[in-house]
């Protein structure tokens, strides 16, 4: 997806895992996802450099869809559909 | 889908490895593992009831000297002690906690209770070379 695109969307979950270190937005991306259903979308929220690349690796292989990610000032926003 | 097993055998008992073994548990969870924990000798005093929530109590194993910018350094990027990446696993997965029983009398722990109420039990060492050799990932630290 476009920034563009991502940026419409609202998702049916947030995660804010900002401030914490790996794996903790791994962990907290890995228990909210638990708690949406099929099909819907999960927003994780991390300052965490290597959350960049580690989520998105572990949504392809949980067979997640992983559609993007926004770089903000100081944080990350990457948007996973279940 | 097969579930997937990894067994960590924690023969050390050091803040560094056992911060380490942790982080590695917990991307195990998130990948959905069965994870058998084994605590030989030191990894086994960790567990203690009255060492597992004092980490002044363990050393490092690592660039002893670097021992304060390391304590800092986690506390500063929020990093949990070594105990509650355990814990938190353990709350989320499929995780098994064992210690050895030899490890247990060395370190007057001879009972469960005297370990702290994540350590599911106290085993010997054929259930642990039988679970490295069922892994899929067996990682030794």
């Amino acid at each position: 997806m476009t920034e563009e695109q991502l940026r419409q969307i609202t998702p049916d979950k947030v995660v804010d895992a900002r401030g914490t270190a790996c794996p903790g937005p791994l962990l907290a991306a890995k228990k909210a996802i638990g708690e949406i259903e099929k099909g819907q979308i999960m927003e994780i929220l991390s300052s965490d450099e290597g959350t960049k690349k580690d989520v998105p690796k572990w949504a392809q292989k949980k067979g997640h869809e992983y559609l993007g990610t926004i770089e903000e000032n100081g944080y990350f926003r990457i948007f996973l559909r279940k | 889908m097969e579930t997937k097993k990894m067994c960590l055998v924690l023969v050390t008992g050091s803040l560094d490895k056992l911060t380490a073994a942790g982080v590695i548990l917990s991307g195990a969870i998130a990948d959905d593992y069965q994870v058998d924990v084994y605590a030989l000798i030191h990894g086994a005093r960790a567990f203690l009831k009255d060492i597992a929530d004092h980490p002044e109590k363990l050393r490092v194993a690592e660039n002893v000297d670097l021992r304060d910018e390391l304590e800092a350094s986690l506390k500063r990027l929020n990093v949990k002690p070594w105990i509650e990446f355990f814990r938190e696993a353990k709350q989320i997965g499929d995780v098994k906690i064992h210690v050895c029983g030899l490890a247990g009398k060395i370190w007057r722990g001879e009972k469960l209770e005297d370990f702290d109420p994540i350590v599911d039990d106290i085993v010997g060492i054929n259930e642990c070379i039988t679970k490295l050799q069922e892994a899929d990932i067996p990682v030794i630290l």
